[in-house]
């Protein structure tokens, strides 16, 4: 796909460039660091159930594994591209480094529909994809876990084939497991509670009151209602929930200048966290369109639900009293509207550092399956706290000191400690 | 030969020739004897070979003749000539000379002594003739042996006699009956080449076989019945000649019974006879059946024919279809519970017709799967008894309302509704009703139309008349009255407005519709207080809504839900079914829990019992509460896990803990449930020799078929005729792979987002603004008549190069979604099928069509999409930048008034887009399944909503509101209003809060009040008919939001002239 003016890779490189200016770091680094360590690209064969073969493209890319086994995702996409993969692979070993946990980056996936396969073929192409990668694969090489269109039955089926083939339990080979089949307790909560650790800190970097603050929130699905009850919690009000309505086809913002309780919220919403406008302004709120949400009168901002929302076209109709965005969604700030609110001083928690949660979460599960040992929620929501908590002050840290953005300082840190462990290893 | 000179050899000679003489004589007694030995053979024969053997016994053959002369028969062997000497032997038989075998010479022959016959040739003639004898006296002897033993047989059998009795008893009771059993001998006889039959035959007809066969134009007469029966002993005794006891038994037998049954036939062909005589001749062909008694297969055939045509239809496909795979005896069961008053014809309307067929078909089938598969219990009340009971309650006048206004149609529809159900029904029918109810008990009902036009070819009325369930609950004197009400406001259906003016649109007004009843059990089980099946739906034998290129056509499609069916049926815009197609049921259209659980059925249709009413329930809510009560809960549900893995749900389900969603995953996996709606369906197709598309509900156990029809009768499914003529240069594409058939509506506008443009954009951030852009011209454009035509997957994710990547509420509009595969090298792209919001699309009767314009024989006309005049910069000046990639046709300004007509044929699977005439008839111009009428756009829709806007205008004051300007845009002011259609007002303020606050009150009651009126004149119910959109003074300037109509090039809003101002 060489032929793609736009290449997600070429765009993760540059970024990378920058930051390796920044850090100054020498031509051999920079070489390693900006290409992945190994790239496997292999076929899977697989019998259909009309008794006809079919054989898919399977790949997996290992970033970089300087700093513990690779870790990300598998992707089942009839249009997945190495380019992408090698991108979303850079962007885990960051991810991995920026929450300062020990393991790298990797990415993978098989050129495949699921929308047209039956549950039973796509079984075997997850069996056939282990099989094709068993020996480079592993709890002490590379651990997989679910992305798009792969889910916690995938993995089961990914670990059992692995087991079968060494001969051994290794629940730590993959992550995303149900719990009681080698899952983690907290998963759900992680990445939401993440979102509010760091905005916890961010306020207190800011020397601000929670408790006199207001948010606005977008989206109200499971990284945003675990958001906004670890906000309350620190006696936060939460003012404005926009969320998609899936029958009008169109999003509302719910807003109550009062607070609004996350858990009537909740018992109002169907299963999607989809919420009747009729039903939310019997219980108060005011129901305007769902772009109002980031115009809103607060002092915090929290996209969590789509990417680009807050664009150059969007940027301006930020109030002023805005003075903390903590993005829990992937990618909701354009470049075009960071330099704005850079400008403008707003404080930014950028994407990779506030929802690292669920990365973390997922290292915390991959622990728990090496030693065979399943923790309390409490304890896997404590920890995860101390590691987001400090996460966030080393970057906080060194954006102070080197006045730099927090998502420049995030990627510098992120880039530095992986700069170091290839170096530290004699690899450059 | 050896000379004789010698005289030992000459004595050796003659002592060798008088050897070789013996050996002859022998050799021929011996060939004699063996062809006498012959019992088996006809004696002629054998005589007639043996008089040719004889001479070769003889001492010279060559000029020996023989004859054998037997009573009056004589057999030579060889033309016989004047003898010069011979001799023979007498053939005798019981003493007396019967016969004689001669042989004798032609010529001279040397003589020995006077004798030119040798001695033993004398014993030899005398041995021949001897053994003629003893054979004809041994034949004779076994002949009378075997008469013998036939008698003593004959006697032993009945039959013999007994033909004989019958047909002497009937010869002195019914003189009928023996003419039409005499009839029909004699012609058999003379078939089978009895001459004297055939003479017998032409005695009797004045004119012969002849005249028959040269077809005279002078009619035949008809035959004296006195002659036949003059002649009946006659023919009788020919049968017995020329036919077995036993045959003439079977074959009078047979005659008598046919004749009797065709009293059975005379009542049913007889339009006047009553359907009590009917079902009195059907009950006794059930009689006759059940002493296996059978009628000839012409007979049945006929009977047959005459009980499809008076209890259903005369439209001659459904008979012909009906009669071959109806027996006789299933009408047996109907008409038990036919409810009719006095002197009804019978007739039970479409929807009738169709399940009874279905039922017949699958009764007759010996498919396993097809074992659990039932019907419900109906009741019938055919078509006479409306025109009953508008009689005796001196309610005919009401069959006017078809001929009136149709506002007032309208304005009187709620009293007839009253009226009717105020009304009484005539004594046999409500006691009739009454059995009917002791024959269901209290399980509840649903009272359905099955009117003449219902299921009919070319027009749908499914879903026109009321269907009404019924609780069934309390007293019998309470669920009688709940019924004869329930009948009586689906009677009232009939005068409704809408299939009144569904009729007048499809040319049927003056059809003579009428309307029969059935009364059907629900099937399903009680849980709670609620009552339903457990899963219902409906099935199609064709697919035309495949997610995946591995489904095909003839996989069919099942679209479930939990409940009754009436949410599968319909299509409901809140709400989703479980989409399964029975020929590749491991090809789901949702794949990741995410998507399984979005796309689950949120509400299920009930019966509750408490209340009697029929209720929509939210299914989680009602799991939570009672879902460990519900039969094969694990068929029906799946639960949510943490780690987002759905499992069929089991025993272990905490339905108050776990959050369980309706897959039906377990049913179909685990059950042969799919197996046999597939089998039902193939069946079907077959005998019916249509697709089909069937109703179905199930109580858990058993599967049952609530209706059944043809799948092209819906307009859904309608393949379109592809013109072959139509010229190059107005072909915008052409489709040969994937087509699935619906109607598509005359197409004004054109997104056509350029491939190669798309894949040129440098920045993502371009990418998304194309998808932004598509967006909002969804809005702009004039709903459901602009297309859609993008490269690839249209709602891309991630890798947004592959497609737009918009969400469905940027597309909801489009008439159809066009996805374009264009070859890289080798590769053509794999495309989405539109499976990212695919059962939004189904609900919303948009259609899927993916485009291969580099194969082979494929018209794409990327030249009109290229080069018309873009109106994107126009439309969206924000996105001009983006003209290349994104271009907006305004199809009538590009092509000389010519608008995009798309026609689907899946059967031919061709597809073409060409650019036509705007047809200006109302038909296929919305999508159906939205109520056709509803959506039918005419000049009235628009114009009086033109006129009330304008009245608007007129009386706003602009000074008193704070008004800088009102607008008028959308389908009122493009003329494209439709009966549902909102007037759309944009207005321009500058006023105070209360300014506005009064403004809005102002219009709101402006609003209330055209809704009403809107009401009356379409039966659109709203509660509000004006859409009102505000923007200031900033938005004008910046041209933002709604302001962009102002001066938009399509569809711009129009300004209304204000009270004291004018524009």
């Amino acid at each position: 796909m060489s032929d793609n003016a736009y290449n997600l890779f070429e765009m993760a490189q540059a970024q990378f460039d920058q930051v390796a200016d920044v850090l100054e770091l020498e031509d051999g680094v920079r070489q390693l660091l900006r290409q992945p360590l190994r790239e496997y690209q292999f076929l899977v064969p697989v019998r259909m159930d009309d008794g006809s073969v079919q054989v898919f493209n399977g790949f997996r890319v290992q970033h970089n594994d300087a700093r513990g086994p690779a870790k990300g995702g598998l992707r089942f996409h009839p249009h997945e591209n190495i380019n992408t993969v090698r991108a979303l692979a850079m962007w885990m070993t960051w991810k991995c480094s920026v929450v300062d946990i020990p393991l790298g980056g990797g990415k993978g996936g098989v050129i495949c529909d699921p929308h047209h396969l039956s549950t039973h073929e796509q079984e075997q192409i997850c069996r056939g994809w282990v099989r094709q990668m068993a020996r480079n694969v592993g709890p002490f090489q590379d651990v997989p876990a679910p992305d798009v269109m792969t889910n916690g039955q995938h993995m089961l089926w990914m670990l059992d084939e692995y087991e079968a083939i060494h001969g051994a339990h290794a629940p730590g080979f993959i992550t995303g497991k149900p719990v009681g089949m080698g899952g983690s307790l907290g998963r759900t909560e992680a990445t939401g509670y993440g979102v509010a650790f760091t905005l916890r800190e961010a306020l207190s970097e800011l020397e601000i009151d929670p408790a006199s603050t207001t948010a606005s929130v977008q989206g109200f699905g499971n990284v945003a209602q675990h958001a906004i009850r670890k906000y309350v919690e620190l006696r936060g009000k939460v003012v404005g929930v926009a969320c998609w309505n899936n029958q009008d086809k169109t999003s509302y913002l719910f807003r109550n200048p009062k607070g609004i309780d996350v858990d009537q919220l909740v018992g109002l919403a169907d299963q999607f966290g989809d919420l009747d406008p009729e039903k939310v302004r019997q219980v108060g709120c005011e129901v305007l369109p769902g772009e109002e949400w980031l115009a809103q009168e607060v002092d915090i901002l929290i996209p969590a639900a789509l990417e680009n929302q807050i664009n150059a076209d969007t940027v301006d109709r930020i109030s002023r009293q805005v003075k903390i965005i903590v993005e829990g969604a992937n990618g909701p700030t354009t470049p075009e509207a960071d330099a704005v609110l850079n400008a403008r001083g707003v404080f930014l928690v950028p994407d990779f550092l506030a929802n690292a949660g669920g990365v973390t979460c997922s290292y915390f599960e991959q622990v728990q399956c090496n030693v065979n040992f399943f923790w309390e929620k409490s304890e896997v929501l404590e920890r995860l706290e101390a590691k987001m908590t400090a996460a966030f002050w080393a970057v906080c840290d060194l954006a102070r000191k080197r006045k730099l953005s927090m998502r420049d300082a995030a990627y510098v840190i992120a880039i530095d400690r992986v700069a170091r462990a290839v170096k530290s290893r004699g690899w450059v | 030969m050896t000379p004789r000179s010698h005289p030992e050899s000459a004595s050796l000679d003659s002592v060798l020739e008088a050897l070789r003489e013996r050996a002859k004589e022998l050799d021929c007694l011996y060939r004699v004897e063996e062809l006498l030995g012959q019992h088996d053979r006809p004696l002629p024969e054998l005589l007639q070979e043996v008089v040719r053997l004889l001479p070769s016994g003889w001492q010279f053959p060559k000029k020996c003749q023989a004859r054998i002369a037997i009573d009056a028969a004589t057999y030579d062997s060889a033309p016989y000539l004047p003898p010069a000497c011979g001799h023979a032997a007498d053939i005798i038989m019981e003493g007396a000379v019967i016969g004689s075998v001669a042989v004798s010479y032609v010529q001279e022959v040397p003589l020995r002594g006077e004798d030119c016959f040798l001695e033993k040739e004398h014993k030899l003639i005398q041995t021949v003739a001897e053994r003629i004898s003893q054979t004809l006296q041994h034949r004779k002897l076994r002949q009378m042996r075997d008469e013998w033993e036939l008698a003593r047989k004959e006697l032993d059998n009945p039959s013999s006699r007994e033909w004989m009795v019958i047909v002497d008893l009937i010869r002195r009771t019914d003189p009928l009956m023996l003419n039409y059993i005499s009839r029909q001998m004699l012609h058999r006889l003379s078939r089978i080449g009895v001459a004297e039959a055939r003479n017998l035959v032409r005695s009797i007809d004045r004119i012969g076989e002849e005249d028959f066969l040269e077809e005279s134009n002078s009619p035949i007469q008809a035959q004296d019945m006195e002659k036949i029966l003059a002649v009946s002993e006659a023919v009788f005794k020919l049968a017995a000649q020329h036919l077995s006891a036993d045959d003439i038994l079977v074959s009078v037998q047979k005659w008598v019974q046919d004749k009797r049954a065709s009293f059975l036939i005379k009542a049913v062909d007889n339009a006047t006879t009553t359907l009590e005589d009917i079902i009195e001749a059907v009950a006794l062909y059930k009689a006759m059946e059940d002493r296996q008694v059978r009628l000839s297969p012409s007979a049945e055939q006929w009977l047959k024919v005459s009980l499809i045509q008076r209890f259903f239809s005369d439209d001659l496909e459904y008979v012909g279809t009906a009669k071959e795979n109806v027996e006789v005896m299933d009408f047996h069961g109907l008409v038990q519970r036919i409810i009719f008053p006095a002197g009804s014809g019978g007739n039970l309307g479409g929807k009738s017709a169709g399940l009874f067929l279905a039922q017949s078909i699958l009764a007759h089938s010996d498919e396993p799967e097809l074992e659990h598969v039932k019907f419900p219990k109906t009741w019938y009340l055919p078509v006479d008894a409306l025109t009953v009971f508008l009689h005796v309650n001196e309610l005919e006048s009401i069959n006017e309302q078809k001929y009136k206004d149709i506002d007032q149609v309208r304005l009187e529809y709620p009293d007839i509704v009253h009226l009717l159900k105020c009304s009484w029904f005539p004594d046999d029918i409500e006691k009739g009703l009454s059995a009917a109810l002791d024959d269901f008990g209290d399980v509840p009902l649903i009272v359905r139309s099955s009117s003449l036009l219902e299921d009919r070819v070319g027009a749908s009325f499914a879903g026109k008349y009321k269907s009404l369930f019924l609780a069934n609950r309390g007293s019998k004197e309470e669920r009688l009255r709940t019924l004869l009400e329930a009948i009586a406001e689906v009677y009232a259906s009939l005068f409704g407005p809408d299939p009144i003016e569904y009729r007048a649109v499809c040319g049927l007004q003056d059809f003579n519709e009428k309307m029969a009843i059935m009364i059907q059990e629900v099937v399903g089980q009680r849980v709670g207080d609620y009552f339903f099946p457990l899963y219902s739906g409906v099935a199609f034998s064709n697919n035309e809504f495949r997610w995946s290129p591995r489904i095909k056509r003839k996989d069919g499609l099942v679209r479930m839900v939990p409940g009754l069916g009436t949410r599968a049926v319909d299509r409901v815009n809140d709400d989703y079914s479980v989409l399964v197609s029975p020929g590749a049921p491991n090809l789901r259209v949702n794949v990741t829990p995410d998507e399984v659980c979005r796309y689950a059925p949120k509400k299920m249709d009930v019966i509750n019992l408490e209340t009697g009413r029929f209720e929509t329930i939210g299914i989680d809510e009602f799991l939570k509460n009672h879902g460990a009560q519900i039969p094969v809960a694990s068929q029906i549900v799946s639960a949510c896990c943490e780690g987002g893995l759905l499992a069929p749900a089991g025993i272990h389900t905490d339905f108050a803990r776990d959050h369980a969603v309706v897959t039906f995953e377990g049913l179909i996996q685990k059950t042969p449930f799919i197996k046999g709606i597939q089998t039902i369906l193939k069946r079907l197709q077959a005998k019916i020799g249509r697709p089909v598309d069937i109703e179905f509900a199930s109580d858990g156990t058993h599967l049952y078929l609530l209706q059944c029809r043809s799948q092209s009768l819906t307009d859904y499914d309608a393949s379109s005729a592809i013109p072959t003529d139509v010229p190059d240069e107005r072909i915008i594409f052409t489709a040969k792979r994937f087509v699935s058939n619906a109607p598509i509506p005359e197409i004004t506008h054109i997104v056509y987002v350029d491939p190669k443009g798309y894949a040129g954009l440098p920045r993502r951030g371009q990418l998304l603004d194309v998808a932004r852009a598509v967006g909002m011209l969804n809005r702009l454009l004039p709903k459901r008549q602009f297309i859609l035509m993008g490269p690839g997957r249209w709602g891309s994710r991630g890798d947004i190069k592959l497609g737009v990547p918009i969400t469905y509420s940027d597309i909801h509009n489009t008439a159809m979604l066009i996805e374009i595969a264009r070859r890289k090298g080798n590769h053509i792209p794999e495309l989405s099928f539109g499976t990212h919001f695919f059962q939004d699309l189904v609900e919303s009767s948009i259609h899927y069509l993916p485009l291969y314009p580099d194969d082979d024989g494929i018209h794409f006309n990327r030249e009109f999409l290229r080069q018309s005049p873009n109106l994107l910069p126009d439309l969206l000046p924000a996105f001009a930048s983006l003209a290349e990639v994104i271009r907006v046709i305004d199809v009538p300004q590009s092509a000389q008034g010519r608008i995009l007509k798309i026609l689907l044929n899946a059967d031919e699977v061709s597809a073409l887009g060409f650019l036509a005439r705007p047809s200006g008839k109302t038909e296929k111009s919305a999508p159906p399944l939205e109520r056709p009428i509803e959506n039918a756009p005419s000049k009235d829709h628009w114009r009086w909503r033109l006129r009330m806007a304008e009245q608007i205008a007129a009386r706003l004051n602009p000074v008193r509101f704070g008004v800088k300007a009102l607008y008028l845009f959308g389908s009122t002011s493009n003329a494209s209003a439709r009966p549902n259609s909102d007037i759309n007002l944009l207005v321009h303020f500058a006023g105070t809060d209360p300014q506005r606050a009064d403004l809005t009150a102002w219009l709101q009651g402006w609003s209330h009040s055209l809704a009403e009126i809107n009401y009356l004149r379409t039966g659109h119910a709203a509660d509000e008919l004006l859409d009102v959109q505000w923007i200031t003074d900033d938005d004008v300037a910046l041209q933002r939001g709604y302001a962009a109509k102002i001066s938009a090039v399509t569809d711009p809003a129009r300004p209304l002239p204000l009270n004291g101002k004018d524009e």
